[in-house]
């Protein structure tokens, strides 16, 4: 009887093969081709209807889909540098504290263990305009006698939104840059005192550039975490009013599954991967750049 | 044992009067149907009846997803795309039932015709689809009335302000200009509004949609083509900015959803305010509302062609085409929306699709003012309601057409340019479809 003998470096390859085939090579496939299709969910038979680039123009010439790419890029600029500004900041404070530093480290990482959806929920309750938390405040304390619009005027909504992201991974960037703060070799920072520096001569220059490549490592995850933000903002404004707070995720998720146009969808999807992808290429050239200035030679 | 299966099935048939043949003893037995139900409290009451229906056929109904119906409408669209339809009832919707042409099947060989026959007619049009009868309606028929203070019309300040402002007597409104006069008038924000509205999704779509009939025009042509960039929708469209500008509504009313308008109201804090059946009990409960005693309900106003607003919908069950046990899904559904099934929904509130239910549900409110408030205000506004267009793209051409009203209400853009482009975006998705 013929058995057919695979190398043993197959066999042994092979269930991870199978894994990653069915789980992320197939899937994607399938989801690049219907990109190029009319794919409705409703009409299966639209799976089988070659429209070419169809999708790719029609999203390409939408205003409607660049604003939102432009608010998506715009959220992940504000949002990104805010949080870390203060994750540094919580960093160097906790960083000092001598007595219950673990119990200090533990707490600020509540936030990020709250689902997105309820952080999504709280922060639409605190910034309702009739009965939130904001409003009443503001009221109660005789600063304003109306009722300030949050989730609805644009720039109060990105920014209620840009809020609750940064409330909730902000010590993402504080515990990754304060691993970063325990790794500095004390000598450099010894030898600045000697030399004379003062405190923010020495943080500038000698612990800042030992903290770039953490930073740049969070910077590159939370990246990628926001540009596919969609559970806070579908829950808080759902990208409205008037598409104020419309971002890549929430059209894109419309449209594929309450539209049911999936072809359309994975279209836009495809586009927006591009911005990832550019943003993550940006931030690893960018820790290269670190880590070579710091003598930590290629990646 | 058997013998009480059969008396209860007995006890059934007598009360129920019809469709009797259906619930043969022990008839489907040994057969699972599998069900998607509708889920939330409100609805559970019905599923309880389930039992019942079990024991008098011999079949076991396994429930294998419980969500709401958008939920529920992602989960049958995913369910197409798969191809895995071969469970047999699921809860349907009048609003979202023209997306799936071919996911249910017609009923109408599988469920006696003297059962359908006692159905509100307008109810079984609704539900045919393509002529296909695609679900049978139960006890959730949805047609909005107007809710309001009544203390505020009793008193004779305000009565008299509002006479010398606007030259006619106050009175709770007849129309929607009225009712814009008057949502001004008795505005006080940031305490204080004259009404809200939904903002967002279907639900301003909806309304929109009602208030473009009341004037006199339609929302699309027969060919599907849009039509609602007309006067009758500028005009509808031009009473939401109106009321927005004029701060009658709270500021974040385009964020609003059903849930937002009745607690709204239920908070003292609204004047005036068109919803649904299901609210009024909930609005009159004292320990769960501010205006409880002092909540009047009338027929939902008229628009400028003097045609009541009625965007209307029910819940339903259908089976599936791809059943493999049509008939006894077909008579689980039949058990579901009957009389007593009715009986049993719309003692909470809910408004009934039979007609001998709606005799019943009045003359067990008799010895109640404010029920018997509630059942004339809505079975005088049920009389002209009207589903939505039926299209299966009503969902979809909504999503693009509620951006433009937002953004008309917000002032982003004017009511015609909101209007031309929400028409524009409507005929390239129906042209890009194929529908003409």
């Amino acid at each position: 009887m013929f058995r057919a003998k695979l190398p043993p470096w197959l066999v042994l390859l092979l269930p991870a093969f199978i894994i990653i085939l069915a789980v992320v090579a197939i899937p994607l496939i399938l989801s690049l081709y219907s990109s190029f299709t009319p794919y409705h969910l409703t009409r299966p038979d639209t799976l089988w209807k070659w429209t070419g680039s169809f999708n790719y123009i029609k999203a390409a010439s939408d205003a409607n889909f660049w604003k939102a790419f432009g608010r998506t890029v715009l959220l992940l600029t504000i949002a990104l540098n805010t949080e870390m500004l203060l994750g540094l900041g919580l960093a160097l404070m906790v960083s000092k504290v001598t007595r219950g530093q673990r119990a200090l480290r533990t707490a600020m990482m509540f936030p990020m263990m709250f689902s997105p959806i309820l952080v999504g929920f709280q922060f639409k309750f605190i910034f309702n305009d009739n009965v939130g938390l904001v409003n009443n405040a503001l009221q109660s304390l005789g600063l304003t006698d109306v009722a300030i619009p949050w989730l609805v005027d644009g720039n109060l909504a990105m920014f209620a939104i840009i809020f609750a992201e940064v409330w909730t991974s902000t010590s993402v960037f504080a515990i990754l840059i304060l691993a970063g703060l325990f790794a500095i070799p004390q000598d450099p920072l010894e030898a600045a005192k000697v030399d004379g520096c003062t405190p923010w001569q020495s943080f500038r220059f000698v612990t800042l550039p030992f903290l770039m490549p953490f930073i740049y490592i969070a910077m590159a995850i939370r990246s990628l975490d926001v540009a596919r933000a969609y559970d806070i903002v579908q829950v808080m404004t759902n990208g409205g009013p008037a598409r104020r707070t419309e971002l890549l995720w929430t059209l894109i998720g419309r449209t594929g599954y309450v539209d049911a146009r999936m072809g359309y969808a994975n279209a836009m999807g495809y586009i927006a991967i591009l911005m990832s992808i550019g943003f993550t290429i940006y931030f690893f050239l960018k820790l290269q750049t670190a880590r070579r200035e710091l003598g930590m030679g290629e990646m | 044992m058997k013998g009480r299966v059969a008396s209860s099935v007995l006890a059934l048939a007598a009360g129920l009067g019809f469709a009797t043949a259906a619930l043969a003893d022990g008839e489907y037995a040994g057969v699972t149907i599998e069900a998607k139900l509708i889920g939330g409290q409100q609805y559970e009451a019905l599923y309880a009846r389930i039992a019942d229906w079990e024991k008098a056929t011999g079949a076991k109904v396994n429930i294998i997803s419980q969500k709401n119906h958008f939920e529920l409408d992602k989960e049958y669209k995913a369910d197409i795309a798969a191809g895995t339809t071969s469970w047999c009832v699921g809860s349907n919707h009048s609003s979202f039932a023209p997306q799936y042409p071919d996911l249910f099947t017609d009923l109408t060989p599988l469920v006696p015709a003297e059962s359908v026959a006692g159905f509100v007619p307008a109810n079984i049009t609704a539900a045919t689809i393509n002529g296909k009868l695609t679900m049978l309606p139960r006890a959730q028929f949805d047609v909005s009335a107007l809710y309001y203070q009544k203390s505020l019309y009793a008193d004779p300040a305000k009565a008299e302000a509002f006479k010398t402002k606007f030259g006619y007597d106050l009175a709770v409104p007849e129309t929607w200009d009225q009712f814009r006069d008057q949502a001004e008038f008795f505005a006080a924000p940031p305490n204080f509004y004259g009404t809200q509205y939904a903002g967002k999704d279907e639900a301003i779509n909806g309304r929109f949609y009602e208030l473009v009939v009341a004037n006199g025009g339609k929302m699309f042509n027969d060919d599907m083509s849009p039509a609602f960039n007309s006067a009758a929708g500028k005009e509808a469209l031009q009473w939401f900015v109106d009321l927005y500008k004029a701060g009658a509504v709270p500021p974040g009313t385009t964020n609003y959803l059903w849930d937002d308008l009745g607690n709204g109201f239920a908070s003292g804090t609204i004047a005036l305010n068109l919803d649904w059946p299901g609210w009024s009990g909930f609005f009159n409960d004292p320990a769960a509302s501010k205006v409880a005693g002092n909540v009047g309900v009338a027929p939902a106003p008229k628009g400028s062609a003097g045609v009541r607003t009625g965007w209307s919908g029910f819940h339903g069950f259908s089976v599936t085409e791809g059943c493999a046990t049509k008939e006894a899904a077909a008579s689980l559904v039949d058990f579901l929306t009957n009389e007593d099934s009715q009986k049993l929904e719309s003692a909470a509130g809910p408004l009934p699709s039979r007609t001998a239910v709606w005799a019943y549900v009045k003359d067990q409110a008799k010895a109640d003012p404010y029920k018997t408030e509630v059942l004339a205000a809505f079975e005088e506004t049920a009389k002209t309601a009207f589903p939505v267009p039926p299209t299966p793209y009503w969902i979809e051409s909504g999503n693009l057409i509620f951006p433009e009203l937002q953004a008309a209400i917000l002032g982003d853009k004017t009511v015609d340019q909101a209007l031309q482009d929400a028409s524009d975006a409507v005929d390239s998705l129906m042209k890009e479809n194929g529908v003409y």
